[in-house]
């Protein structure tokens, strides 16, 4: 029930706070251009500019979210009320994951794209957004300017962003697997193009137990130092 | 309600150790003040009753359990007003107590009924961002009360208001207080301390240097004397006599009879007086 309200809560701070707003201000962005593109270039940039939703600009607006938490003060009220960490924290996956889905399948039913596995597309959709939300969290739990968060996602963008380039005919891009967000654009991929059904069970699960750990460390980084300030 | 002893904390980054050998408790249904000059040690001992802070050394038992072995639903018995107001700008008062009233097993106070007792109700759907510091003061006060609390702990809540809505915000803590609720109130305001306490702790440098009621103490470290201004034969005269025997000193005697009495006055001493004499120091 406090983690429903927690949502609840979220989603009315976002509208409130003008993200859904952007949000439909860049999906509209996303739209025009789609609008221009032929059909073989199509092809690999709606996976990639719907990839790009939940991961890219995920991690910039929960930055933005607990920046506007932190200055407001109400992040301290919400330490000393009885909503749990792992509440407050998934309450932000969550409610970030509906808008990253609804932006998702708003780009991609407007673009006309011939075959999408829409289940695959929601599946690919939440779980890549609660990577990035999590980091989010984690690296914005020690900031507490907009600068500091910047500078602080630098690193982590180049360790999660930059191997995926190699999906795009890197030669030994199946070790790159490995790394979480490679694996969510390779299941991203897979729901536009196409991919075998013990593959996509198989980075679902993955993704899922990425996200269930880094939810164990989002808490205890965040009790560390936002609760404690240790 | 609260029993601390020997505590001893340190902070980790900063290695400055905060609190030393404090001991105290407070009483269910007491009002007890923490008073101290700003980094005397009140908001870090405040932190570690209410569990912001952890890793101490000592024991700090809240409604009969050590800190440490409280959860999360150790805030379900608990209010916090912090000195400055968090509070969600873009959601009306309304929302903001019904968002964060959310939160709570405790069936809430209406927030209506709330509002209206510190002259927001007329204001109960605007934004925060169009408040005043004072009106969020006020706002920020009711939520921590309405979730109906045994234990409330309210750092200046007076600080940033005018004197009618500061007496609204003491009127209410004196409510508390007749409902049996027991409040830990942290402020270097003497006068508040003065009128709202059962009991304060003079705090400075992490350590505590006296305990004891507002009244008591002032008679302790005041003098013993009567100040009398008054009017006779066309001129005006001030004169301080003893306590001891008052009522058969008869000059005394003779002025209260036949002198036009301008004041008279008691002399025992200010908290602030005490505070100066005991620590050497200014509450600023």
């Amino acid at each position: 029930m406090r983690l429903l309200h927690a949502v609840m809560a979220d989603i009315r701070f976002q509208i409130k706070q003008g993200f859904y707003l952007v949000y439909v201000i860049i999906t509209a962005m996303y739209l025009i251009i789609m609008s221009f593109l032929p059909d073989d270039i199509l092809a690999v940039a709606l996976p990639l500019v719907v990839f790009s939703d939940p991961s890219v600009l995920g991690l910039f607006f929960i930055g933005g979210i607990i920046l506007m938490e932190k200055g407001q003060g109400v992040l301290m009220v919400l330490v000393v009320s009885p909503l749990r960490s792992w509440e407050y924290i998934l309450s932000k996956v969550i409610s970030l994951a509906i808008v990253s889905v609804l932006a998702a399948i708003a780009i991609t039913y407007f673009s006309y794209y011939p075959t999408v596995n829409w289940w695959l597309l929601l599946v690919s959709s939440i779980l890549t957004s609660g990577i990035f939300t999590l980091l989010g969290i984690m690296i914005n739990a020690g900031c507490n300017t907009v600068n500091q968060y910047m500078l602080k996602t630098i690193p982590y963008m180049l360790l999660f962003i930059l191997p995926c380039f190699a999906l795009l005919g890197f030669p030994y891009s199946e070790l790159f697997t490995i790394i979480p967000s490679v694996a969510a654009l390779k299941l991203m991929l897979g729901s536009f193009h196409g991919i075998l059904w013990y593959e996509a069970t198989a980075l679902a699960v993955y993704l899922l137990g990425i996200n269930l750990l880094l939810l164990k460390f989002t808490v205890r980084v965040f009790e560390n130092k936002i609760v404690y300030q240790d | 309600m609260i029993q601390v002893e020997n505590l001893n904390f340190t902070y980790k980054k900063t290695r400055k150790k905060a609190i030393q050998e404090m001991s105290f408790d407070v009483k269910e249904g007491e009002v007890f003040g923490f008073l101290g000059p700003s980094g005397a040690g009140k908001t870090t001992t405040q932190r570690l009753i209410i569990g912001l802070l952890r890793n101490y050394h000592g024991k700090i038992e809240v409604l009969g359990k050590e800190r440490n072995q409280w959860g999360k639903d150790y805030y379900e018995h608990i209010g916090v007003a912090f000195d400055f107001p968090n509070l969600y700008t873009k959601l009306t008062a309304k929302e903001n107590l019904q968002l964060i009233g959310a939160y709570y097993k405790n069936e809430c106070e209406d927030p209506d009924k709330l509002l209206e007792r510190v002259g927001l109700l007329p204001e109960k759907d605007v934004r925060v961002e169009n408040f005043s510091k004072g009106m969020k003061m006020r706002l920020n006060f009711v939520r921590s009360i309405m979730h109906n609390p045994r234990l409330m702990f309210f750092d200046e809540p007076t600080s940033g208001l005018d004197p009618m809505n500061a007496h609204i915000i003491k009127e209410i803590i004196l409510e508390q207080k007749k409902a049996n609720k027991t409040i830990f109130l942290t402020t270097h305001n003497m006068t508040v301390a003065e009128q709202l306490c059962d009991r304060v702790a003079f705090i400075v440098e992490g350590k505590i240097v006296v305990i004891g009621s507002p009244k008591d103490l002032m008679i302790e470290h005041g003098k013993r004397i009567v100040n009398v201004e008054f009017r006779m034969n066309g001129n005006n005269h001030a004169k301080n006599f003893d306590l001891q025997n008052l009522g058969e000193n008869l000059e005394f005697m003779n002025i209260l009879k036949s002198a036009e009495i301008k004041t008279i006055h008691s002399c025992e001493a200010t908290l602030e007086d005490i505070f100066i004499k005991l620590t050497g120091r200014n509450l600023v």
